[in-house]
């Protein structure tokens, strides 16, 4: 204590005195090569450090350095997946070093909030990924690259449209009506856009899963943090090294929705329109995708550049979707003031223009009377007037639906070394983001109306600020070493838009681009609408201290103190604490056989915030009817954060000097969760106001595990699995029963097929039972209760004596991945399985079109599936368990083959690659329709969390993709 | 030293730029949204029809415009559950969890079809006219606006006495009142009325609002109904008094006549109508909420008009009702579509989905006869709601004003009130709307002759489900319709959600009896 005592009070003494007791007497140089023990070829980019000393240098491309160091110098030499080492340097004037490669693979840096940790010293939950263990392929959205890679990480893009992202979730429902999407931190920037990273320019991606390692972030931790790391250019002496990578695929439709045959179809009673058309055919293409990245990188000891330009030609399965981007990334950095200033300076754009096509042609294209002809022999199009039904080709090729998207990034982070160990980092970062809609229904067209030509255009601009300012200071003394950062940060953001809307135009020439043709505006009425959101600042406080002893036992605390404009103005501000332990038991124990055993332990709270600005305050909303202003919402001035509390428990272990994993267990707890609810409309003018109202709980085991089942010579194979699964309870909440979700129409409205209840697992799907067909060809239900009444009408789900019952899960119970790398002296093989466990899906085009009326043949072709029963006599569709189909799959998501040339060293190209990866190269699945990757929350309904389960008829049809690519640099 | 200098300066600035920057300011200010201050936006959205006064009494009184003629809410609980209007189950079309079936064949319960939707509605409009009777601005704080709200208000509540009878009678914003009974919804109704009338106008009501007359109008209802909302077991005498002298005020103010030709009443352009005392006035741009040509027409019919919207082909006409009318009485053609129907040129219009069994084949012909309520009621039968006509071209919204009062309803209010006290003497109000509809005059009144000419003329206003209650055959058997004889069908249960919204709270809402 006493030792304590004294260093603290020597370590303030030198804060006071600001670096008077920093030497810098330099003398002699020594030179020397740092080479790999395994094969003893040289290692570029090891960090060479004089101990004691912030003098250090970056061997070059072939393992030499050069240094100037004082005398009794000790040189340390470290560098990623290698075991770090010192050398005396004496007298010495060469000294060369031999680096072992680090077999627990425990020993990289660990980019976290606010700074970087030894992987050794995380008591978190976190899962970094680099390059290699990326997902390959045709990969457009960053989101894709992790895909079934972190286990308690769940990303869905059902379908796979090129123009939507992913659906992210990690560990369960972290929310139900506020932002569930995890915080993004690129390059240090928190609350950046994914939408502006290339996925060639990522260089790593780090997952905090707990809240013991998210806690930092506060706020807006809840739901995770994905920490990315752009590529750099690496401080080597000299040189500039050019990257090529570059790629062609083709995505084919790769399941179909089946459907009755023309022939079929005027057999079960169909109108013969006279034509044979494969409409699912007619609406997809073969979508052929070009992508090219080209890099700059380079530098010197002090400086490093890098700079890329991506391009991207993209098509999907349907027909006319697809994107061009231009995307072009910058980083400088430079180290200056005897190494003491580091500057690190990011810019970049992005420039997407996008052709979103309409989903609905796939809908239509299952739907639309196989009989029908394309186009009349007049060469125009066949429409008729069915209910929500039109021809699918027609409403490609009479419509327009495009988009633009711009935006720009630049970053400015400056570190200064005040003292030996303490820094002081300024970090600002600007977002800027434009996006253009326009779309223009012909005249012609029946799709969404006889609206004579349809235009609308919608623009937004949003742009987001960041400033933060943190100290960080580290101390050795003894066996302990600590380290503390505290800071302050600054966001803000705006956003305003304005949407246009008018109809009625003389012809089709000029699309919506000419608006004030259109008649609406004699009439008044076009819809102009404009929006702007306030000044939404979220402001912290944030402190963290690290605390090593023995290199073997770490502990962590960091407290968040923050505050959002969104909350009520007595509960504005936050404090979101954070505790963490680590031990290396192997250090202190010897166990057989296990190298390695890390115990780690956190406690972590974190908050998420309501979806919409001014929640706290009245609201008033011109009114077109009327033209006046009137009361439209009221204000919940006691609206207070969302808040996480969550504990786990995890052990990294090395067994065998084989295997290598992680197990994580965790329990969250969710309080005071915001949703917008129904409340007494006698006293409340709109009846809905956002509340805090209830709680979840979510618990979950997660497995990591990486095998080196053999690594002979030139052959290796290295298995990984990844298992995750968890489930949510509702704990709390101001309805304790209740029906959710709403099957639709045709017919079928008023149908909620979820259950809600307090004390139960979220995701529970519920319904009535098919129990066979009656005479008249009505559904007849199972008398569930025996009561001897069927009580299965939707309305009526929530009757003591109703007959429903739990039909599935919309939510998955397990989710698995299950990496494959092998290696053959230059050929690489990637095979990667990815499954989901435990979760249905509600078939809604079987729900609505398996079991057809007679009456209503003509309207819609009949789903035809081998789950079908009484095909030739059900004539009523109604939802039941009949629809609700499990869905477990595992599919070969992603095969690479790799082969790296064998240059001579004369050669000017560094490397070559060429590759060939098939993505979705098959699927096991029980389920008939177009997709069994899991619906986390309804598509229809805002992605509802509480709505699940349910395959909706707009699903983008998936693909399986072929993509040929090479990777060249010098 | 150099160096010390150097990084004090350094360190200097950082603490500056770290508590200087470090702004904590948090308020919020919405700059898209109006909230507690801001001027006033009042001004007059030109109406194709007609100017609603600029008055500031708009944002309560267009809530009149939610519910009375959409899908969903008061109209369809108020219909569906009647003999005059009916929505099939179109095959896989119009199911909908049933809802609109046990509708229609009163198996009732929390969750039954529209009602969620007409108490949200009434309170949506029971709360701005309480948040304006509270407001300050002394533009609606004067005696005349502030009656104008009260006899608002006390419409709303009329509707929630005659859907639901138990409700809560809030009166200012934010405060909580505990669930009243029945008959305390009534006398506050009443009161409300009366209390509003002396600071009523006396003359022509302006355009959407009301005038002395519109509050004797709803009291005559009132009044008429008083048996049933009171929970009495027979027609009291005094009550009858009160319905007739209400009805005379309006028919001896000399404001109103009746039009010549019923039409007049409910076209696009019935502005000029002379016999509305109060009136939702429906704009397709700046009062929506009419939708009756979406609700009724099939799909094909879009043609018809030149809709703008593709109709849904639900709502249709009993045939039995249908069948009630003279094949000459000019209420007939002008309340319901039927036979073969053309597009704008001239030619059949046809159901391309038609089904093969239909003998009507391909072209649309709507038949007053309806083959099955379900599962496969066919899709072009069933006589449609035609009574306010639809205008060529029309946006999803309409332009017809709907009649909430209006002299037709006023008149057989009378002659009801009169008969049930044995005076026969109505029933010459009865037969000037028989003559304007061009059909022969009845020689006396009985319960049943008035109940089926109160179909007749009040067809798809909304009355019908009130009617058939006063009238005590509302559990008779109809069209796939059972019989029952359970008073607390009379109300309609408190919808489920409003059930869970108050849960928790200070008053929850307890259920009807029965449900």
């Amino acid at each position: 204590m006493t030792r304590l005592y004294l260093f603290v009070r020597r370590y303030l003494t030198v804060l006071f005195l600001f670096g008077a007791m920093v030497g810098f007497a330099q003398g002699r140089t020594v030179t020397g090569k740092v080479t790999s023990s395994d094969d003893g070829s040289g290692i570029p980019g090891v960090n060479i450090l004089e101990k004691g000393t912030s003098n250090g240098t970056v061997s070059d491309v072939d393992g030499n350095f050069s240094i100037s160091v004082g005398t009794d110098a000790t040189l340390v030499f470290s560098f990623v997946g290698y075991v770090t080492q010192e050398v005396a340097v004496g007298s010495q004037s060469a000294v060369n070093v031999s680096m072992v490669s680090d077999v627990t693979a425990l020993s990289e840096v660990v980019v976290v909030g606010y700074g970087s940790q030894d992987k050794k010293e995380i008591t978190g939950s976190v899962v970094a990924l680099n390059t290699e263990q990326f997902n390959r392929g045709n990969v457009n959205d960053p989101r894709q690259l992790l895909q079934g890679k972190v286990p308690g990480l769940s990303i869905y893009n059902r379908g796979g449209n090129p123009n939507s992202t992913a659906t992210f979730r990690l560990r369960g429902i972290s929310t139900i009506g506020s932002n569930s999407q995890p915080l993004i931190v690129i390059d240090g920037v928190l609350g950046a856009s994914l939408e502006n990273v290339d996925p060639n320019d990522i260089e790593s991606i780090n997952v905090l899963k707990d809240g013991s390692a998210a806690a930092i972030y506060g706020s807006r931790g809840s739901a995770g943090v994905i920490l990315v790391t752009t590529k750099r250019g690496a401080g080597k002496n000299g040189g500039t090294n050019v990257e090529y990578n570059g790629y062609v695929a083709a995505d084919r439709a790769f399941r179909r929705q089946p459907v009755m045959t023309a022939s079929e179809f005027i057999a079960a009673g169909g109108n013969d329109l006279g034509a044979v058309t494969d409409w699912q055919d007619e609406v997809t293409q073969t979508g052929v995708s070009n992508v090219h990245n080209v890099s700059l990188s380079g530098g010197t000891q002090k400086t490093g550049f890098r700079a890329a330009v991506n391009f991207r030609d993209v098509s999907g399965v349907l027909r006319k979707s697809g994107f061009d981007q231009v995307n072009v990334r910058a980083n400088f950095n430079h180290t200056a003031l005897n190494d003491k200033l580091k500057m690190d300076f990011g810019f970049s754009t992005t420039d997407r223009r996008s052709d979103f096509s309409f989903n609905e042609a796939l809908r239509y294209a299952v739907l639309f009377n196989p009989t029908a002809p394309v186009r009349f022999d007049n060469g125009e199009f066949f429409q008729a007037i069915l209910f929500d039904n039109f021809n699918p080709v027609a409403i490609l090729e009479q419509n327009i639906n495009d988009g633009k998207r711009k935006s720009i990034n630049y970053s400015a982070r400056l570190d200064y070394s005040i003292l030996e160990n303490l820094t002081l980092t300024m970090n600002y970062g600007r977002q800027f983001e434009n996006n253009f809609n326009g779309t223009y229904f012909s005249r012609n067209s029946f799709f969404v109306g006889l609206n004579r030509g349809l235009a609308r255009r919608f623009t937004s601009e949003s742009d987001f600020t960041l400033f933060e300012g943190w100290a960080t200071y580290n101390k050795e003394f003894g066996k302990f070493n600590l380290d503390v950062t505290a800071g302050y940060s600054y966001q803000q953001d705006n956003y305003e838009d304005v949407f246009i809307e008018a109809s009625r135009f003389q012809n089709d020439d000029l699309g919506y681009n000419q608006l004030e043709q259109s008649d609406d505006f004699k009439t008044g009425q076009a819809i102009i609408t404009s929006t702007q959101n306030p000044d939404n600042k979220i402001i912290a406080f944030f402190g963290r201290a690290n605390l090593t002893f023995d290199k073997g036992i770490y502990f962590n605390a960091s407290v968040r103190r923050e505050g959002s404009t969104r909350l009520g103005p007595n509960n504005q501000w936050g404090v979101f604490p954070a505790f963490g332990l680590g031990v290396d038991i192997t250090k202190y124990v010897s166990i057989p056989k296990v190298d390695q055993l890390k115990f780690r332990a956190g406690f972590g709270v974190t908050g998420s915030l309501p979806g919409q600005n001014g929640l706290a305050q009245d609201l008033y909303t011109f009114n077109r009817n009327t033209g006046n202003t009137n009361f439209a919402r009221n204000a919940n001035p006691d609206l207070k954060w969302e808040q996480k509390e969550e504990t786990n428990i995890g052990l990294d272990f090395g067994l065998f000097g084989k295997l290598t994993g992680s197990i994580d267990y965790f329990v969250r707890d969710i309080k005071d969760f915001v949703l917008e609810r129904d409340v007494d409309p006698a006293v409340f003018v709109s009846g809905r106001r956002t509340e805090n109202v209830g709680s979840l709980r979510t618990s979950g085991l997660e497995i990591a595990l990486n095998y080196s089942a053999i690594n002979v010579g030139q052959v290796t194979w290295n298995p990984g699995l990844v298992i995750g699964t968890n489930q949510t309870e509702l704990t709390s909440f101001f309805n304790n029963r209740f029906i959710t979700g709403n099957f639709g129409s045709p017919g079928q409205n008023g149908t909620p097929f979820n259950l809600v209840e307090v004390g139960q697992k979220l995701g529970t799907i519920w319904g009535p039972v098919y129990d066979g067909v009656t005479s008249e060809g009505k559904v007849r239900f199972k008398d569930l209760n025996g009561d001897g009444t069927i009580k299965a009408d939707a309305g009526q789900a929530l009757l003591a004596d109703a007959d429903f019952k739990k039909l599935g899960r919309g939510i998955p119970t397990m989710e698995l991945g299950w990496t494959n790398q092998l290696r053959f002296k230059n050929w690489d093989l990637n095979v990667f399985f990815r499954g989901a466990f435990g979760h249905s899906l509600i078939n809604s085009f079987r729900g609505f079109y398996e079991p057809i009326d007679p009456g209503a043949i003509n309207s819609y072709n009949r789903i035809k599936t081998d789950k079908a029963v009484d095909v030739e006599t059900l004539e009523e569709a109604k939802y039941s368990s009949l629809y609700v189909e499990k869905a477990d799959f595992v599919k070969l998501d992603n095969i690479t083959l790799g082969y790296r040339l064998s240059l001579p060293s004369s050669s000017v190209f560094r490397n070559v690659r060429f590759y060939t990866t098939v993505q979705n190269a098959f699927l096991i699945t029980g389920y008939t329709g177009i997709d069994p990757e899991p619906v986390l929350g309804d598509p229809e309904d805002n992605n509802n969390a509480l709505v699940t389960g349910i395959d909706r008829r707009n699903t983008y049809f998936a693909a399986r993709t072929f993509t040929l690519g090479i990777n060249v640099g010098f | 030293m150099m160096i010390m200098k150097y990084n004090w300066k350094l360190s200097g600035l950082a603490a500056l730029v770290l508590t200087v920057v470090a702004c904590t300011d948090l308020d919020e200010d919405l700059k898209g949204d109006f909230t507690s201050n801001f001027t006033t936006v009042s001004y007059v959205r030109s109406n194709v029809n007609k100017l609603p006064p600029n008055d500031g009494l708009g944002g309560a009184f267009s809530r009149i415009l939610n519910g009375t003629a959409n899908h969903g809410s008061y109209f369809s609980v108020q219909e569906v559950s009647s003999d005059e209007a009916v929505i099939t189950q179109k095959g896989g079309d119009w199911f909908d969890g049933g809802i609109w079936l046990r509708m229609h064949r009163h198996q009732f319960d929390p969750q039954v079809g529209g009602i969620n939707g007409a108490w949200n509605d009434s309170y949506g409009g029971i709360t701005q006219c309480n948040s304006l009777l509270a407001s300050t601005d002394p533009q609606v704080s004067t005696p005349a606006a502030k009656a104008q709200l009260r006899f608002l208000r006390a419409y709303f509540y009329w509707r929630l006495l005659d859907v639901f009878g138990r409700v809560k009678l809030t009166t200012q914003p934010l405060v909580d009142v505990p669930q009243s009974t029945r008959l305390q919804v009534y006398n506050f109704v009443e009161s409300e009325l009366l209390a509003a009338i002396p600071d009523l106008p006396t003359a022509k009501e302006e355009y959407g609002r009301v005038n002395q007359y519109g509050a004797y109008a709803l009291l005559s209802r009132l009044y008429l109904n008083a048996k049933v909302y009171k929970g009495l077991s027979s027609f009291d005498n005094a009550d009858l008094d009160k319905a007739i002298d209400a009805a005379d005020e309006v028919i001896n103010s000399g404001l109103y006549t009746l039009d010549v030709n019923y039409k007049d009443v409910f076209d696009p352009d019935n502005i000029d109508a002379k016999e509305t005392i109060f009136v939702a006035p429906f704009d397709e741009l700046t009062g929506e909420g009419m939708n009756f040509a979406q609700m009724t027409l099939h799909y094909p019919s879009q043609l018809t008009f030149d809709l703008r919207d593709q109709p849904w082909n639900g709502y249709s006409t009993l045939e039995e009702f249908y069948n009630s009318y003279d094949a000459a009485d000019a209420r007939r053609a002008q309340n319901f579509i039927v036979g073969p129907q053309e597009d704008l040129n001239g030619n059949p219009i046809l159901d391309l989905a038609f089904d093969p069994a239909d003998e009507d084949g391909a072209e649309i012909n709507y038949t007053p006869k309806i083959n099955q309520l379900q599962p496969s009621g066919s899709r072009q039968a069933g006589a449609r709601l035609g009574k306010f006509n639809f205008k060529k071209g029309q946006l999803p919204n309409m332009d017809n004003d709907y009649p909430i009062l209006r002299l037709g309803e006023v008149l057989l209010n009378k002659a009801e009130a009169l008969h049930r006290k044995g005076d026969n003497s109505g029933l010459a109000l009865v037969n000037q709307l028989r003559a304007r509809a061009g059909v022969a005059n009845l020689a006396s009144l009985t319960d049943a002759t008035l109940l089926a000419e109160r179909g007749r003329e009040l067809f798809q206003e909304a009355l019908r489900r009130t009617d058939l209650i006063r009238f005590g055959v509302w559990g008779n058997a109809w069209w796939e319709k059972p019989a029952h004889s359970d008073p607390n069908k009379n109300v309609m249960p408190i919808p489920v959600e409003q059930i869970n919204a108050t849960a928790g709270s200070a008053f929850p809402l307890t259920q009807n009896p029965g449900y």
